[in-house]
Parts: C-alpha cells; sequence; structure tokens
C-alpha cells in the first residue's frame, strides 16, 4: 500500500526541518569561529592559501543560506539540490583525507584541523554526511511539504477551476 | 429567446468570467512569487555581505593594533644573549637551567606564560635558573596569512640583538594572536620594539630582511626529526621534560638539592 499523499507531505515537512536544522547548526558554529573554520579547511590540504581564505569565509554563509530557505520552505528543490552538490563535495573531501593518510577531523560540526593518528572517524563522518545526503535526495524528488512558503506560493484555489475550464 | 438559449448565454459568460478570475489569480500568485523570491534572495544577499564583513573584521582584529609594550626588569636581558636562534636569559653560574620551546602562535605557550612566566621572571632575577628560549615556527602555516610565527620569532632575535628580548617575548604573548586568524605584521613588530625603546635602525631592517628566518626554520627541521619532540610548547631540564601544568613545577625544581 503507497502511503497517502498527505503522510508523504508530513514526512516531508520533517525531512526539510531536519536537513534545515543541519545546515543551521553547523553553519552558525563555523561562523562563530572563522580561526578555526580557516585551519578546518585548510587541514585537507586541497587548496592554496589564496583559496582557504574565501572558501572559509563563504562556507559557513553558504550552510546558512540553505538553512534559512530550507527553514522557509523556498525554493526547497533548489536548496535540496544545492545541499546534496554541497554534501557530495563534503563526502569527497573526507574521502580523499582518509585515503591520503592525513589524520584530520571534518571540522563538519566546528572544530576540525589536524588530529592524532587514531582520532580520526572518517567512516562515522561519510555516513552522517550520507544520511544528509538523504534528506536532501527526498527534498529533490519530493520537495512538495507543509508549512512552506512554496506551498503557501502555489495557486491552490486555481488548479481545479483550471482544468474545469478546460474541461468546459 | 427560448429558457435553454438564455441559459447557454449565462453559462458562457459565467465560464468567461471564471477563466478571467483564473487568469488574474495565476498572474498574481505568479507576481507574488516573484516578489517574495526577490525580497528572499535580497535579504540572503543582505546576510551574506554581513557576514563576510563580520567573518573578516574578526579576523583581522590585530589590523591596524599597536601591540601593548609589556616592561620587564632589565636584568633579565644582557647585549649578548643571542646565541644562534636561541636565547639565553639568566646568569651562567645558575643552579637549575632549563630549555624552553615555544611558539608565539601555540595558544599553550600562551598558557605557559600566563601561568609561569612571572615566576619564571623571578627565579631568573633572583640568580637560580638560566632559561634557554627556543623559538620554533611550528605553526607558521597556522595564521591566516600565514608567516606570523616566523616573522615574530625572527623580530624577537632581532629585539635579542638589541636586549629587549625578554619585554619583547612577553609582550607578544601577553597580545596573542588566534591561531587561523591574523597576526601581527613587520610593521607592528617594528613598531613593538620601538615602544619598547628599541632605538638602533638595525632593528627594522632586521625585522624587514627576515635576518634569522634560516637558522628559525634549520631549528625547526632539526627538532622536528626528533622523535621525542612532543610539539610546543616543551620544557627540558637536563634533557628531561617538565609537566609545566604542575602549579609548583618551578618552585620544586629550583628547590631541588
Amino acid at each position: 500500500m503507497r502511503p497517502s499523499q498527505a503522510v508523504l507531505d508530513v514526512v516531508g515537512t520533517f525531512v526539510r526541518l531536519g536537513l534545515a536544522a543541519v545546515w543551521l547548526t553547523s553553519g552558525s558554529i563555523k561562523l562563530a569561529d572563522p580561526g578555526q573554520t580557516y585551519l578546518a579547511v585548510k587541514a585537507y590540504q586541497l587548496m592554496p592559501d589564496a583559496v582557504v581564505h574565501p572558501v572559509a569565509t563563504a562556507l559557513p554563509l553558504l550552510e546558512l543560506a540553505l538553512g534559512v530557505l530550507l527553514v522557509a520552505g523556498l525554493l526547497t528543490r533548489w536548496a535540496a539540490v544545492v545541499s546534496a552538490v554541497v554534501l557530495v563535495l563534503f563526502i569527497a573531501g573526507v574521502a580523499q583525507s582518509w585515503a591520503r593518510g592525513l589524520t584530520i577531523d571534518c571540522g563538519c560540526f566546528g572544530g576540525g584541523g589536524q588530529v592524532a593518528a587514531g582520532q580520526t572517524q572518517y567512516p562515522q563522518e561519510i555516513a552522517r554526511d550520507v544520511g544528509f545526503l538523504v534528506l536532501a535526495g527526498w527534498l529533490i524528488v519530493r520537495s512538495r511539504t507543509r508549512l512552506s512558503v512554496d506551498g503557501w506560493l502555489r495557486p491552490r484555489e486555481a488548479e481545479p477551476a483550471v482544468r474545469e475550464v478546460e474541461r468546459a | 429567446m427560448g429558457g435553454a438559449e438564455r441559459s447557454e448565454r449565462k453559462r458562457r459568460q459565467q465560464t468567461a468570467a471564471g477563466a478571467r478570475a483564473v487568469a488574474q489569480a495565476r498572474g498574481s500568485a505568479g507576481n507574488r512569487r516573484t516578489i517574495v523570491v526577490v525580497i528572499a534572495v535580497v535579504v540572503l544577499a543582505v546576510l551574506v555581505i554581513g557576514g563576510v564583513i563580520w567573518t573578516n573584521s574578526s579576523k583581522n582584529q590585530t589590523e591596524g593594533q599597536a601591540i601593548p609594550p609589556v616592561a620587564t626588569n632589565a636584568s633579565l636581558d644582557t647585549q649578548g644573549e643571542r646565541q644562534g636562534a636561541v636565547v639565553v636569559s639568566g646568569k651562567a653560574d645558575a643552579k637549575v637551567k632549563i630549555d624552553i620551546y615555544a611558539d608565539f602562535l601555540c595558544p599553550y605557550c600562551g598558557q605557559l606564560q600566563k601561568s609561569s612566566g612571572a615566576q619564571i621572571e623571578q627565579q631568573i632575577q633572583a640568580g637560580n635558573l638560566q632559561v634557554s628560549y627556543h623559538m620554533i615556527p611550528l605553526l607558521n602555516s597556522r595564521s591566516d596569512p600565514p608567516g606570523y610565527s616566523l616573522a615574530s620569532e625572527n623580530a624577537a632575535l632581532c629585539a635579542a640583538d638589541q636586549g629587549k628580548f625578554t619585554p619583547f617575548h612577553d609582550s607578544l604573548f601577553a597580545k596573542q594572536p588566534e591561531e587561523g586568524q591574523r597576526g601581527y605584521d613587520n610593521a607592528q613588530l617594528i613598531k613593538l620594539g620601538q615602544d619598547l625603546g628599541i632605538t638602533a635602525p638595525e632593528f627594522a631592517s632586521c625585522v624587514n630582511a627576515g635576518t634569522y628566518n634560516q637558522p628559525l626554520n634549520d631549528a625547526l627541521a632539526k627538532i622536528s626529526a626528533d622523535p621525542s619532540f612532543q610539539g610546543t610548547p616543551t620544557i627540558l631540564h637536563n634533557g628531561t621534560q617538565i609537566d609545566w601544568t604542575q602549579p609548583d613545577w618551578l618552585t620544586k625544581l629550583v628547590a631541588q638539592p
């Protein structure tokens, strides 16, 4: 039996708010400590210093912007697409650190930078990001949710009337 | 005009009115959507610009600041205190001799200075202690822009040439920049030296030229190759590591028979 549209809308709402909470939390922690964020980005050893600086500045703001859009439920599908792209980049970043034998903390929710050899948590970090990616995937496939600006903007009353006129 | 015809016309009129209303509703919903999206984009843009400004100002707190000079007892410094990349403070016949390995950017080095700096200087003045300060540019890449560790340590050696190492060292730790943020540039380091009473023009040229960069980097390479080196700060007494987190470590050391 397929769940009803109403149930899927409610599930989607929780998915949207969950992903929003992830971005708002990680973004605000990163924004609050720009020095640490710079070191966390730098620890991936992927970019020259001249690029680390703008990336470390922009990343928390991008995360917060996605969080705000998802909380509001505005441009939900676009926010989900960008979220998925960012998460894939995060997963790639963690995976390459793991593959290259770097010993870093992902700095996903604050912290970051070098850690002792036994302190890395690459599998957990990747698993967590894949979980978030599933949330983003849901919203890409099915972006309709309750309590969203997108829903408020959708011309709800007009749609059946349109169909009636077309029939006539 | 038959009843059927009338009702047919009425139906058509109603349909036309309904279509108009739908078109209107659609148009206004489309406008509403555009307006909301534009407002949202503008609000987000303002937040992002504000965020960039906030991030930069928070990371560049040291910009345009004069490092407050910290005065220390003149007996702690001598004209010949610099020996290569090491600065020696205290009497040669002091009972206890220790080596301190530190980096001006390292937060724990700042803590060591805060918790033990005054005691160390007291014991040097009392003639009980001789300290060899090894400055290690271990965190040179960890300021933004990178390079503060090496620049500050070179400047401290330049200050040592002018017999002003200890106040220079203490001033830098007293107003220590944070890791991942902007350090102090050469102009600020030179200004600090001048505020501490250095008048020789050689000081500024020494700071700007990075005169001691090479010996400092050599010292870093040498100590990094030592497997027993645990990072900064490290305090060694006769080659054994001292646990400086014990509040009475120095008192105990000096009290040893």
